[in-house]
């Protein structure tokens, strides 16, 4: 790369079940927040190029106009990205590409779904249409096969998989943007309905609308917009299929790769890590990307939540603000949202959810499905308070 | 929902016919690509039949669904063994259960491939397989 790019501004709406809010409502609000963030204010006519990350699940922001739209931005080029539950993270991460390219200075990254806008619901259309060629397979049962053969395979029990909701609603109980503010414990946990046995409803995130933006500058100009700028010191994107008899059974290459690219770019180790936030649409996702990120040794992630280790005051907190378990999971919005909580932790301004001791390196990873839930997607960034050396 | 999707597939969902590459030994089902997924070797592909029987890799029984599927709806991933199999690759094949009993599933159970009526299509019968554990075994 010929230069380096940060994050310079970032805003968030408030997650729920939106009825009264449109597409364009949501990101005209998260677009103003982002620039208004901006500590040293930021001219609309320095905006050179937008990416925006939906997956279009009302049907009303096909294309780059849907961001263009809401926003103004009729005169610069805008691409719309889908890339499954990693098209917000991917918009990023090609946001930050372009900045880094030289192509443009400044880059307004948005990322919107309105999840409750589609009548039939993604999740009923997805089982009828696609998944899995029509058989009724869904994504709680993509998700608990994992479960089933993590728990056959290590030992993992089903209270430690537990165990990450409850940290989760934990965390999002005090965050003031997520949808589900409510703290459980692990018997309230097992006990809620079976949807894909072994996966119970608060194994399972819900089904929210939301948006949020963030503001992507070069280090040529990153002066002119902030003193305290959050760097993004690696990206990686990879995919992978469950029909490579792999041992996608228990772990998720596309996020070992993305991981690992991401990690070289940076230069860091996963000890290196202060905060993450990662992709938990089911409990047991967070736990094995616990491996696959390489926070613990494979096979280990049921013992790392239980001890508390991916806990707020653990050695590396994951998702402090209560993830997609407890913040919600409205898709394009899902990785510009984990951005502006990483942007937030390493500028010290999180509020209730802040991890202690001034974090310095953070990690945002997503996973989608894809291919009739045969593969997956992921997407991993790395940020840090410091400028890549 | 088309039917040609279904009329492509018709052969890997009514025979449970597979291809081995030549390269790897990588077992595709019921994708019949050029490509080798495992290896990234081309057009270097031996056909074969996977057997009807086979070993349980991992399960779910799915409670929640939309309302035209039948709950508890079991579904499992499932290895079955190249057909005159002498030791290569067994073919990984996702399919729903029926006609068992969600207490008698673990990781590891035998279970069979029956030809089976899927649903309708616009009028159209499909037909694919469907897992059950064998009479003698239950």
């Amino acid at each position: 790369m010929t230069r380096e790019a940060a994050v310079v501004g970032a805003g968030i709406a408030d997650f729920g079940t939106l009825y009264h809010r449109s597409t364009d409502d949501l990101i005209e609000e998260v677009y103003l927040a982002a620039v208004d963030s901006v500590d040293r204010g930021l001219d609309r006519s320095a905006i050179e190029t937008g990416w925006f990350g939906t997956f279009d699940i009302a049907g009303d922001a096909t294309s780059g106009l849907g961001l263009a739209h809401p926003t103004g931005l009729f005169d610069i080029p805008i691409t719309r990205v889908e890339n499954a539950c990693a098209t917000g993270s991917t918009a990023f991460r090609n946001a930050v590409l372009e900045v880094k390219s030289g192509a443009a200075d400044v880059a307004v990254v948005v990322g919107v779904e309105k999840m409750h806008d589609d009548p039939e619901g993604l999740i009923g259309r997805t089982v009828r249409k696609q998944l899995w060629r029509r058989r009724g397979m869904s994504m709680p049962a993509f998700f608990g096969l994992r479960a089933q053969r993590h728990m056959h395979e290590y030992g993992t029990t089903r209270e430690q998989i537990a165990a990450v909701s409850v940290k989760n609603h934990e965390n999002g109980s005090k965050y003031p943007h997520a949808h589900q503010q409510f703290t459980c414990d692990v018997e309230e946990v097992l006990a809620s309905p079976t949807v894909s046995d072994p996966l119970t409803l608060y194994d399972c995130c819900p089904v929210t609308d939301g948006a949020a933006a963030v503001v992507v500058a070069a280090e040529d100009v990153v002066e002119a917009y902030t003193d305290n700028p959050v760097w993004v010191a690696g990206s990686g994107l990879s995919s992978d299929s469950a029909l490579r008899n792999n041992d996608s059974l228990v772990g998720f290459p596309a996020t070992q790769h993305a991981a690992e690219d991401a990690y070289a770019e940076a230069g860091i180790e996963p000890s290196d890590l202060d905060v993450a936030e990662v992709h938990d649409c089911f409990t047991i996702t967070e736990l094995i990307t616990y491996e696959d990120l390489g926070l613990c040794e494979r096979g280990a992630g049921g013992e790392f939540v239980e001890e508390g280790r991916s806990h707020l005051d653990g050695e590396v907190p994951v998702n402090p603000s209560g993830g997609l378990l407890s913040k919600g999971h409205p898709i394009g919005a899902t990785g510009v949202a984990q951005i502006v909580e990483i942007y937030e932790q390493l500028r010290g301004e999180a509020g209730p959810v802040q991890v202690a001791d001034d974090p310095g390196v953070g990690l945002q990873h997503n996973i989608g499905l894809g291919r009739n839930a045969t593969g997956s997607v992921s997407c991993v960034n790395v940020l840090t308070s410091d400028p890549p050396t | 929902m088309r039917t040609p999707p279904h009329w492509r597939d018709r052969r890997q969902n009514t025979q449970l016919a597979a291809r081995k590459c030549g390269g790897c030994g990588f077992v595709s089902f019921p994708e019949r690509q050029r490509i080798c997924k495992r290896c990234g070797r081309r057009e270097d592909w031996v056909d074969v039949t996977l057997q009807r029987h086979g070993v349980v890799q991992s399960y779910v029984i799915q409670r929640t669904l939309p309302d035209e599927f039948e709950t508890p709806l079991p579904f499992a991933v499932v290895d079955l063994p190249q057909d005159g199999d002498s030791g290569g690759d067994p073919g990984r094949v996702y399919g729903i259960l029926t006609e068992t009993d969600p207490t008698d599933l673990e990781i590891g159970t035998r279970v069979v491939a029956d030809f089976r009526r899927m649903y309708d299509v616009d009028g159209v019968p499909i037909h694919s397989f469907k897992f059950s554990i064998p009479r003698g075994d239950r």
